[in-house]
Parts: structure tokens; C-alpha cells; sequence
């Protein structure tokens, strides 16, 4: 990569706030050549998140036991080509398990699928689910905090959208918005949530 | 769809929430909207935080299911090779700005890669689906022109898929602090830079391109100083090489 244009250095230890602690890219490079116990480290340190998120979007343990172990295989199996420069190894890896997740939901659309949209779209609190480790967590406490200052509307959008699935289309049905509105309420409200948050990407 | 209509799918995007159809006009137009993947970038770092409010330990067979099947698979090996990119048409605001979006752009379809392994053409490496997408395209052309006193420059291009590699033998290594730049040159003369590169040690060069090859009546490469310019240096060209009709 030196000769890249775009190569950015790294300052070391310098993960932004979603990226856990900074040794997960060494773990990650450990792993790349074939060190299982690295390997079991960076699992032990990221499952949560990943199990979590992946439980959350498709709903049945087993099936997310089986998303998650296909994203952590991939991983492992991809962990040389992972360019630390170009992003974090956690939102890399929550990136890859969401689109998993996502797609699961989608192909398996079911009767359960319904039943699920309409606990979602009538729960009042639909970020009270989570576990009570994660209810202890700071961090999930933050962005509780975080959301609560998005609009009703906002926080709907996004919550159907990344913990259930649903297609932005949907998510306008499901709220009974305007089409274009849906899409504008996930936009701002991902927007008002990053500015929140502190987060970027770079 | 207009760029507008689709800048405003840029949220629903980053949290996978457009249909498959969507998905794909979308990501097209991601590669030629830089504002866009840095707001997707940005917007997707803000959504994996959301996940700290699900998070919950998955269950212990798990972990031991997963180690024992690694135990089974090779980690793959680094891709390795003198490969590096060109970037999109650079607007002349200034290069730096355009940098740090090419590095968004490539951050982002980076993120893409393994679940979406034929949106790596951006990719810092010469993807065989890049080269695959060249090979397959009707219109493929080849032309080369001499660089300095015994490199050879090569490009492969098609004009319809709006992407090119180039090719590079015993290309000199640049004056130090100097580095060379591709540049697409209009009919009408107009520069648009296509970004940097250096040959590795032994000279040889293998970069890949995408951008509007349709407006573009020859390639230039010139030697500028190592951040680039926006437009290139009078007498500083090297070669000069045309596009077929």
C-alpha cells in the first residue's frame, strides 16, 4: 500500500467510540496468520454486539447462531484482507452481519414476521429489550440517550428498519407515511444520531 | 431517478433497508457520488452504535462450534502485488478534498467486500472481477505508448464499462518528492485528473481506473510533486496516449 494516493496512515490506538478497544485490528491481523487463540480473543470481545444485533433482526437463537458463526467464519477466513485504514473492525464486521441478517428476514418471510412487526411498531420502549448486561452497559446507555432525542417518527423509521428489517417502502406502510418520508425520517434521524453520538467513520 | 432522488436514499442505504432493485441503482451511483459514500460511511459507523443497545452474549456452543470450524479453514492470503488505484474524475476544487473522498469511497466499498464481492472494483487491487467486467465488455481496446527512455505504458480500456487498467513495464521511479499522474484529456483539451501512482521497485505499475473514458480522447501521465495537481504541469507530461474513436 505505500505507493497508494488514498493510503491514509493510522494513528495508532485511535478507533473511533464504536470500535471497541484498538487491539482488535491486531487480533484481527494475529488471526490473519492463523492464530486461533487471537482469533477466540476478538469472538470473546465482539460477539455480543454482533450475536445481539443478528438475535434482534431475525428473531430465532438458532437461526442467529447460524448468521453469526457465517460472518465470523468470514472473518477468519478473510481476516488478511481486512484493511485497518478503511474502517474499524467492529462496524466491518456489524456491517457484513446486518446485510446477513437482513437478508435472512427477507428471504423467510413468515406469518412470525408479522407477529414481530406489530410487537416492534406497539412497543413503547423497543430499546428496553435488550439484556440486562447490555441495560448495565454505558455505552447502551448513551445511545439510549441518543435516540431519545431523535423524533418519535425518527426512531420508529430506524428501529424498523435496522433491528427488524424492513425495507424502507415497508417502513412507510408500517408508519403510514408518504414513501419519500420514510426514507427522509431514517436519513435524519441517522444523521441526528451520529452528530449525537460524535461518531465518524474517519 | 434523478442524483437528487437518489441522494435521499443514502440513510436507508447505509441500514439496508432498500429493496434488491434499489440496492443496485444505488450502489452504481455511489461510485460516481463521493458526498454520498462519506455520508454512508458516516451513517453506518452511527448505526453499528445501535447495536449496543442489543447486545447479549450468544450461546456458549456457539463459540465452541465456531473454533472447531476454523480449525478447518486456511485463512485466506493477502492479496500481494504493486496494484493501486486510480481515482474517479477528481473535481478541480482542489485534490486533497477529492483524496479524502476517494478514501471514503474506498473505505466504503471496502466494508461492502465479502458480502457484495463484485463492488470491490474500487478496491485498492486489481479484482479479477474488474478484469472480468473489462474482459466481457464488447468494446475492449488496447493501446501503448513508450514512457521515458525504455518503460512501456499499457492501457486496457473499455469505453462502455467507463473503466481501465493500466499497464507498466520499467517505468523509471519518479524524482524524489515526485510522484506520476494520470490525467484524462477531453478533445477540447480539458485535464481531469485519474489519480497517482509509482512503479514498485522493479518499474512495473498495474493500476485500475473507472471514470468517464466516453469524454476522453487520450490518457497524459505526468510527474508532479507528491500530492498531485489539479492540473498537469507544462512540460512535465510523459507520454501521451490516445483513445480510440
Amino acid at each position: 500500500m505505500g505507493n497508494l494516493p488514498f493510503g491514509r496512515a493510522v494513528p495508532a490506538g485511535s478507533e473511533p467510540a464504536d470500535g471497541g478497544p484498538p487491539e482488535l485490528a491486531g487480533l484481527l491481523a494475529a488471526s490473519a496468520r492463523g492464530d486461533q487463540q487471537a482469533f477466540a480473543t476478538l469472538y470473546d470481545r465482539t460477539s455480543a454486539r454482533v450475536y445481539g444485533m443478528v438475535l434482534r433482526v431475525v428473531r430465532d437463537p438458532a437461526q442467529a447462531a447460524e448468521v453469526t458463526q457465517d460472518v465470523y467464519l468470514q472473518l477468519w477466513r478473510e481476516a488478511a484482507r481486512f484493511d485497518p485504514a478503511l474502517g474499524t473492525v467492529l462496524s466491518w464486521l456489524l456491517l457484513l452481519a446486518h446485510r446477513r441478517a437482513v437478508d435472512r428476514v427477507r428471504s423467510a418471510l413468515s406469518a412470525t414476521l408479522r407477529e414481530d412487526r406489530y410487537a416492534a411498531s406497539q412497543s413503547e420502549r423497543p430499546y428496553d429489550q435488550a439484556s440486562e448486561r447490555a441495560q448495565a452497559n454505558l455505552e447502551a446507555q448513551r445511545v439510549r440517550t441518543a435516540l431519545h432525542g431523535l423524533t418519535e417518527t425518527q426512531r420508529e423509521a430506524i428501529s424498523l428498519a435496522y433491528f427488524a428489517g424492513y425495507s424502507h417502502r415497508e417502513v412507510a406502510a408500517l408508519l403510514d407515511l408518504p414513501l419519500g418520508t420514510a426514507k427522509t425520517r431514517i436519513r435524519d434521524g441517522l444523521i441526528r444520531l451520529r452528530d449525537a453520538l460524535g461518531v465518524a467513520d474517519d | 431517478m434523478t442524483d437528487h432522488e437518489l441522494s435521499g436514499l443514502v440513510g436507508a442505504y447505509a441500514i439496508d433497508a432498500l429493496d434488491e432493485p434499489e440496492r443496485a441503482v444505488f450502489e452504481n451511483h455511489l461510485a460516481d457520488c463521493a458526498d454520498c459514500a462519506a455520508e454512508v460511511a458516516s451513517l453506518r459507523a452511527a448505526a453499528a452504535e445501535l447495536s449496543h443497545t442489543s447486545a447479549i452474549g450468544p450461546p456458549a456452543t456457539l463459540r465452541a462450534d465456531l473454533l472447531s470450524a476454523i480449525g478447518q479453514v486456511r485463512p485466506l492470503p493477502p492479496r500481494v502485488s504493486a496494484v493501486s488505484t486510480l481515482g474517479h474524475r477528481l473535481p478541480r476544487r482542489g485534490l486533497w478534498p477529492a483524496v479524502a473522498a476517494a478514501c471514503a469511497l474506498i473505505a466504503v466499498i471496502a466494508l461492502g467486500w465479502g458480502v457484495r464481492e463484485h463492488r470491490q472494483l474500487a478496491g485498492h487491487r486489481l479484482s479479477p472481477s474488474a478484469l472480468g467486467a473489462l474482459l466481457d465488455s464488447g468494446d475492449l481496446a488496447t493501446v501503448s505508448a513508450p514512457v521515458g527512455n525504455a518503460g512501456q505504458a499499457t492501457l486496457i480500456y473499455s469505453k462502455s464499462e467507463h473503466r481501465l487498467v493500466l499497464i507498466g513495464q520499467d517505468i523509471p521511479a519518479p524524482p524524489a518528492g515526485k510522484t506520476y499522474q494520470v490525467w484524462m484529456l477531453s478533445p477540447t483539451g480539458t485535464a481531469t485528473s485519474g489519480g497517482l501512482f509509482r512503479p514498485d521497485q522493479n518499474g512495473t505499475v498495474l493500476v485500475q481506473a473507472s471514470g468517464d473514458l466516453a469524454h476522453t480522447a487520450e490518457m497524459g501521465i505526468s510527474v508532479e510533486r507528491a500530492a498531485g495537481a489539479t492540473q498537469p504541469t507544462p512540460g512535465a507530461i510523459v507520454a501521451e496516449i490516445p483513445l480510440q474513436r
